[in-house]
């Protein structure tokens, strides 16, 4: 049996991973699982390490257990995270040599491929899981990247003939709803707000999901309230600021401070790193124009 | 055969055997007549006894209310029937004549008359009114069980032991009975000829049909409201249906199922059901049209002798041999659910309809839920999932049923669902977007279902649990008979458990944050997590509750609307005529359903709640509003505020002095207190003041209380306490002059006055004492001649050792000037709304520094301004500004469409406005668009505009943990999924730069604030320029804010000039004089160009230019506006005339039309070269062609330009 399962025993813990509730993870009580659950627990445990950025930590917890395959893959994730691309992509790039059919390393490996930009590679390797559905969820996330989101869509359909009520599935499909729009945008606000009202799966990443819906849907009262809430309480979540400076801007209002706190917390942010290309595309770009006389 | 589920007991009574019942037809009574001789009136609704009327002697079979009179009549044992009045509680007469016991009594619906059916054989009419016998009907050869009236004709039936059933004519009885006047000469030859008398020639009453059938006596009779048909209930078990014609009748059927003596039986007021009642204990309910059982309630022990129908509503009382049960068939509740502007519910016919709360339209029927359950029995619950627009009806019938049906888009009739998905289940409830769960009580199980039915998590409740609801997403509440429970079904874990007992019904508030649990009699408000708020208590029962959007409970009680506030405050609202479920609370607008399932709209006045609501909150801006506008005086809010701690907001409130100074006391408000107790002037007030003031610190107000209440001795104290030495010795004076030594010495005292003490003690003839003052104090030569007025010498009188005398110390700081200093009072924000505080000063520091004196034409013009904002017909709009349509497609290069491609690109590709290039992070292509389109040459000034546009674009959605987040590209087209129509967002519309930017920059204006002005104008016209609009009115209206925005900048920029220049030169003063009238050129609002035609009037009348100030004068008096600022124009203009001659010449022809060149601040007249800016139409003298633009600065001047293009028709 699927030990992600809806009758699983890793049901709870799986699914706070994927709510993005990584405190809940770690503090998970895994004394009570069975010995085959106990690994792909831990795994998730160091994962969820990884993602609150404790790669140090989980890179000193796995040492000397690299040839436990899941763990390795694990070493490349934290690795990646901690800056040693180098290493991080010739190890991920061996286990995905050795150990195509596990399913940890497929997705950490694949995890780790394709944050440095190799897709093909990526993609390659997680095509080879069986049932595992967090290779298909990286597969959608890849696609969507690759604005291919005809491809996506496919992903998802056909992981809902197997798995519909999947956490994950639920979460790709409003991915992929998110880019297609139109009565999707709702659909997948849908399933966000579910996420964010509960108290037991209420996080940051399921806020941000229903913030960034509800931005789509035009709705920016409701997106302000969802966000200025949310950052009362997780002042630091990268994404809430960052989606918070999108919502100012349509909102016409000042986004200084918050991209100034963005700078603090996540300097290499997307929006950060965007904007100052573009700035300079600006200043190359206006360079061309001048006044044929100079005042 | 079931029982039944939906037999709902509403009263039961304990007495001994109910033979006889009525209702009234309007209150909620009910008169029961006791096989112990005792009639009981009861309130049903209340469940208390009201009365009891105990005159008859053995038992009351018979009873009847009068339908409009305060009067009842009953028959008993004793052979007598007694006439009552309910209201003087007498039995005001007793009709004697029956020979045996009378079984029952009925007021005819109209005539004064009284139907009574006796053991004796007899049926007779009485008439009340005259108290007199007027018809005896024999045939019957055995007792008479039962006779009653026709309900609209005349006819009587009745119903007798000797098998047989009658219905009687009385048509006869009642000609007889009428006026005498109209008798015709066929009715004298009727009378004459009695063709259908009976043996005894009596043609008051006939026997038209005798109905034989029943095996046995027949115990009931009952015609049917409406339509010709009689049932009757016989010793035979059977209850038989008979119809009946002009001239004949005849039975129907018979319907089977009572196991013992059936005792009455009648058709169902508004149904087509009959109900019967029988000595097998039970009740049972019959199907008019199939003759069918329908369903059947049994009691344990008690047999049923009578039932009754309620005229009116939904009611039926039984009696049995323990006193009497008040039911109704069937939920009247009608299944209902709300969703944000909408309420789905179920009608009687069982169609499922909506209603729309904006526009108070109900929709046609959407679905018939003919099918569902079984007919007779009403869907119990509505859940509505909007998210698949499917809803979860469910019906008590077997057990508990659901179904799960999908809404049709739109409402075209009462169609049969297709796809109906169904099962067992006592409720059912949506928990999730695609999950919803079901109860079953018997099994004691909650099933988890996805939308295709099928099973995918079961829970076992707690024990006892009766019901669910949905208790916030991914949550369930379990009801049990004394808790509730929250249960997170993912987690499979009870989150918290409440002891609430009684739970019927629980409402969720609008924000999802409380929910209100109903149960009979209390209402607790708790919070998502099952926290008890508060709670209170009804004696009348709670029927529905809606909450309201500031978090208010209105609910609904058998007869009240009432409100809570959160903190347990209630209050009545309105009273109700009829029971409703509200379900929707909207303003002043309660939305509810009847018990006929129409939606209806009661208005409330939400005052009270809201005011209240407002306290609670401390939202004093509110209250204020509250209480200018609304009537909302009265001793209960003042009492209120009074026992909630707010004295000083009650204090606003009353008029009366004496409250008025009490609360001032309270709230430590002197002021106020002071002022009342002047206007009601009582010591007792004073004294009480005093006291007040004295703990305040405020002696000078204590002072007052002392005067006022002239105690002296006090007021000495005080002085001497604060160090008044002027007033003390004025008190020393007063206390002379009122010849009261006492105050005087002890003023003298206070004072250190030893003089005056030795006066006083000589005037009253204390000559040692006034001796010793004198010697101790040093005062010999006093002392001396105090001894020889008394005719004494030194030797003569022995004194004892002589003490320092007593110096009475001087004050150092002068207290008595002012009170003891206390902190400020601090005035409540409420008071200083009240006081007009608030609002007034803050934004009028902004003074304008045209002229000092000059604020309040300010303030007046821009009163006069704020009339005239609406107004922009009259605008000139200046120069055209090209908007061609013919702009040409921009060709943007970019990869192929299809794979791989970012939603950017594909905004590019589908629009041709700079603004959608923006956004798709295109610069270059937007600058060439621009520099096509409007010259644009110079693009720093607009790089935040391009930075705005392009980070409100997309959104960061983080996926999988490790890979950055996805990217999404926010789009105005929301509705759009085609990919050669998304278009993106653009921050600031045409509507937020008109409401808001626009006005910001005028308020600038106002302030005088212009570098501020000029920056805020430039900004309007850089949003515009990179924008989208939606309609060619509003490219229109983009063009006026274009012109405004430059005719602003201009206006200002000449004022700015002008500023910064010094006028010691008479160069300088003459380009300042100049420039002054120039200010005035610009097209501003007319309250604007008052202030520029007022500076330059002023300038040029202080530096003797008349002619020009005369100009301005004038022009400012054809503009109107202030009464004031016209004065100041009218003087001006009358010094001006004496002279009008300019000292100084300057470039300025008022007569002319000219424009004014942006950049040289200099006229343009008519007809001399020039060249405009292609965006915003500035003019500019020839030389400053091809430089940038200095309205925009981002323009080239007399560049070539097709025009800015803001709009694609159907693009949107």
């Amino acid at each position: 049996m699927d030990p992600f399962s809806a009758e699983g025993e890793l049901i709870n813990i799986h699914n706070a991973f994927h709510q993005g509730q990584y405190p809940a993870v770690i503090e998970f009580d895994t004394s009570a699982l069975s010995p085959e659950n106990q690994l792909p627990a831990r795994i998730l445990q160091l994962r969820a390490q990884i993602a609150l950025g404790q790669s140090d930590a989980v890179l000193a917890d796995v040492a000397g257990e690299e040839d436990t395959p899941d763990l390795a893959a694990v070493k490349a994730l934290a690795q990646h995270t901690a800056g040693d691309a180098n290493s991080a992509y010739t190890l991920a790039q061996e286990l995905a040599e050795n150990y195509p059919d596990n399913s940890s390393v497929q997705v950490l490996a694949g995890t780790v491929l394709q944050a440095q930009g190799h897709s093909e590679e990526a993609l390659a390797l997680l095509t080879k899981h069986q049932g595992n559905l967090e290779a298909v969820a990286l597969i959608v996330q890849i696609h969507l990247h690759q604005n291919r989101s005809d491809l996506a869509l496919k992903e998802v359909q056909a992981a809902k003939r197997w798995a519909q009520d999947s956490l994950l599935v639920n979460l790709a499909e409003s991915w992929v709803g998110l880019r297609v729009g139109g009565e999707k945008y709702q659909a997948a606000f849908y399933v966000y707000e579910e996420l964010a009202s509960a108290p037991s799966t209420a996080a940051p990443l399921s806020i941000v999901g229903q913030a960034v819906a509800e931005l789509h849907l035009g709705r920016l009262p409701e997106a302000e309230a969802a966000l200025s809430a949310a950052l009362e309480t997780y002042p630091d979540e990268a994404e809430l600021i960052a989606n918070a400076i999108v919502l100012n801007v349509l909102a016409g209002k000042s986004t200084e401070d918050l991209e100034q706190r963005l700078q603090k917390t996540q300097p290499l942010h997307p929006l950060m790193s965007d904007a100052q290309e573009k700035s300079a595309l600006f200043d190359a770009a206006a360079a061309k124009y001048a006044p044929r006389v100079s005042a | 055969m079931q029982s039944s589920p939906n037999m709902l007991t509403k009263f039961e009574s304990k007495s001994s055997r109910a033979k006889g019942i009525a209702f009234h037809p309007k209150r909620p009574w009910i008169l029961v007549s006791l096989h112990s001789s005792t009639i009981q009136l009861w309130d049903y609704r209340m469940g208390t006894l009201i009365d009891r009327f105990e005159e008859h002697d053995g038992p009351v079979r018979g009873i009847d209310f009068h339908p409009t009179q305060p009067m009842f009549v009953s028959g008993g044992d004793d052979y007598k029937i007694k006439v009552w009045n309910y209201q003087t509680r007498r039995c005001m007469f007793t009709l004697n004549g029956h020979l045996d016991y009378v079984r029952t009594v009925f007021f005819h619906h109209e005539l004064p008359w009284i139907l009574s059916a006796s053991d004796d054989q007899t049926i007779r009419i009485w008439n009340w009114q005259n108290r007199s016998l007027i018809c005896t009907m024999t045939g019957h050869n055995h007792y008479v069980m039962c006779a009653q009236f026709h309900p609209t004709e005349d006819l009587i039936a009745s119903a007798s032991l000797d098998q047989s059933v009658r219905i009687w004519d009385i048509s006869g009885l009642r000609k007889k009975h009428s006026a005498p006047t109209t008798i015709s000469f066929e009715d004298q030859m009727a009378r004459a000829n009695p063709g259908q008398a009976d043996m005894f020639g009596n043609t008051d009453a006939v026997v038209k049909f005798v109905l034989e059938g029943h095996d046995r006596g027949v115990n009931w009779v009952s015609f049917h409201p409406t339509l010709p048909l009689i049932v009757s209930a016989g010793d035979d078990r059977l209850i038989k249906l008979w119809r009946m014609s002009d001239t004949k009748a005849w039975e129907v059927d018979t319907c089977r199922g009572h196991f013992q003596n059936a005792s009455a039986c009648l058709f169902h007021p508004h149904q087509d059901l009959i109900l019967s009642v029988g000595e097998d204990k039970t009740i049972r309910c019959w199907d008019l049209n199939k003759r069918t059982s329908v369903q059947s309630f049994k009691r344990d022990l008690d047999r049923f002798w009578v039932i009754a129908a309620h005229p009116e509503i939904n009611l039926f009382a039984a009696g049995h041999d323990t006193g009497v049960m008040v039911f109704k068939l069937e939920r009247e509740r009608p299944a209902s659910a709300v969703y944000q502007n909408q309420l789905f519910y179920i009608t009687k016919e069982k169609h499922v309809k909506s209603y729309d709360f904006g526009k108070n339209v109900e929709s046609p029927p959407m679905l018939s839920l003919r099918k569902l359950g079984s007919p007779w029995v009403p869907p119990r619950t509505l859940s509505y999932n909007p998210a698949e627009r499917a809803i979860l009806v469910t019906s008590p019938t077997d057990g508990g049923v659901y179904e799960l049906i999908h809404l049709p888009r739109d409402a075209t009739g009462a169609v049969e669902p297709t796809d109906v998905k169904r099962g067992q289940g006592t409720s059912a409830v949506f928990v999730a977007r695609n999950r919803f769960a079901v109860f079953s009580q018997g099994n004691q199980q909650v099933d988890i279902k996805d939308l295709s039915n099928a099973t995918t998590k079961s829970i076992k409740p707690p024990v006892g649990t009766t019901d669910i609801y949905f208790g916030g997403t991914g949550c369930l509440l379990f009801i049990t008979p004394t808790s509730v429970v929250l249960f997170d079904i993912q987690q499979k874990k009870q989150l918290a458990e409440l002891t609430v007992s009684g739970v019927k019904y629980v409402v969720w508030s609008n924000d999802g944050l409380y929910a209100a649990l109903l149960s009979k009699h209390n209402v607790t408000i708790v919070t998502k997590t099952l926290e008890q708020v508060s709670s209170l208590h009804e004696t009348i029962r709670i029927k529905s509750a809606a909450w309201d959007d500031a978090g208010v409970l209105l609910y609904s009680t058998l007869n009240h609307v009432k409100y809570s506030l959160l903190n347990g405050d209630n209050g009545i609202i309105r009273t109700l005529d009829q029971t409703v479920y509200l379900v929707k609370v909207k303003g002043r607008s309660v939305y509810c359903l009847d018990r006929s399932a129409k939606p209806r709209v009661l208005d409330i006045d939400p005052t009270e709640y809201r005011f209240k609501l407002a306290l609670v909150k401390r939202n004093y801006d509110e209250m204020l509003q509250i209480i200018k506008t609304s009537s909302l005086v009265g001793q209960s809010i003042i009492s209120y505020l009074q026992k909630k701690g707010y004295p000083e907001i009650a204090l606003q409130f009353v008029q009366d002095p004496q409250t008025r100074f009490e609360l001032a006391l309270e709230c430590g408000n002197l002021e106020v207190a002071i002022e009342m107790a002047r206007e009601l002037d009582r010591p007792n007030l004073w004294n009480r003041l005093g006291v007040e003031a004295l703990a305040h610190g405020n002696h000078q107000t204590v002072e007052m209380a002392y005067q006022k209440q002239r105690n002296f001795d006090k007021l000495s104290f005080l002085y001497l306490a604060t160090g008044d030495q002027e007033k003390l010795s004025r008190m020393a004076k007063i206390a002379e002059h009122r010849g009261d030594f006492t105050s005087r010495f002890q003023n003298a005292i206070y004072r250190g006055d030893v003089e005056d003490r030795i006066q006083m003690f000589k005037e009253v003839d204390l000559y040692p004492l006034a001796y010793l003052t004198a010697k101790s104090h040093g005062l010999t030569e006093e002392a001396e001649s105090i001894l020889e007025a008394c005719g004494l010498t030194e030797d003569q009188i022995t004194l004892s050792k002589i003490d320092e005398p007593l110096r009475v110390p001087q004050p150092i700081v002068p207290t008595f000037k002012a009170n003891w200093p206390v902190k400020a009072a601090a005035h409540s924000s409420f008071e200083k709304a009240l006081l007009g505080e608030v609002g007034a000063g803050d934004d009028e520091v902004a003074a304008i520094e045209f002229e000092p004196e000059e604020e309040d034409e300010v303030a007046a013009a821009r009163d006069n301004f704020e009339e005239e904002e609406e107004d922009v017909a009259g605008w000139d709009m200046g120069d055209e500004i090209n908007v061609e349509e013919d702009a040409e497609f921009v060709d943007v290069e970019s990869a192929e469409a299809g794979a791989g491609s970012t939603e950017a690109d594909l905004w590019a590709r589908n629009s041709p406005l700079a603004a959608d290039h923006v956004a798709a992070g295109s610069f270059e292509t937007a600058m060439q668009l621009l520099n096509r389109q409007v010259g644009a040459v110079n693009f720093a000034p607009l790089k935040p505009r391009f930075m705005e546009i392009y980070k409100g674009s997309k959104t960061y959605l983080p996926a999988s943990a490790g890979l950055p987040p996805l990217v999404n590209y926010v789009r105005r087209t929301v509705d759009e999924t085609d990919s050669r129509k998304v278009l993106p967002v653009i921050p600031r519309d045409l509507e937020t730069i008109a409401n808001v930017d626009l006005q910001e920059g005028y308020a600038a204006m106002r302030a005088n604030k212009l570098e501020d002005g000029v920056k805020i104008f430039k900004g309007i016209l850089h949003s515009i320029l990179l924008n989208t609009v939606s309609s060619e009115a509003e490219v229109e209206q983009a063009k006026k804010i274009i012109a405004t925005a430059r005719e602003y900048i201009l206006a200002m920029s000449i004022e700015l000039e002008r500023r910064s220049l010094s006028t010691d030169t008479p160069e300088g003063l003459k380009r300042s004089l100049e420039l002054s009238a120039y200010f005035t050129i610009p097209k501003l609002e007319v309250a604007h160009r008052q202030l520029a035609l007022m500076a330059a009037m002023k300038f040029a009348f202080a530096n003797k230019n008349y002619s020009s100030a005369l100009s301005f004068a004038n022009r400012m008096l054809a503009n109107g506006g202030s009464p004031k600022l016209l004065e100041q124009a009218r003087k001006i203009k009358m010094q001006s005339e004496r002279s009008p001659q300019d000292k100084i010449d300057i470039e300025f022809d008022q007569f002319a039309e000219f424009d004014i060149c942006a950049a040289s601040y200099t006229p343009i007249y008519g007809g001399s070269p020039s060249v405009s800016d292609p965006f915003t139409g500035a003019k500019y003298h020839e030389q400053f062609k091809g430089t940038v633009c200095r309205i925009s600065e981002v323009t080239e001047i007399g560049a070539p330009a097709s025009g800015l293009r803001l709009f694609v028709p159907g693009q949107y």
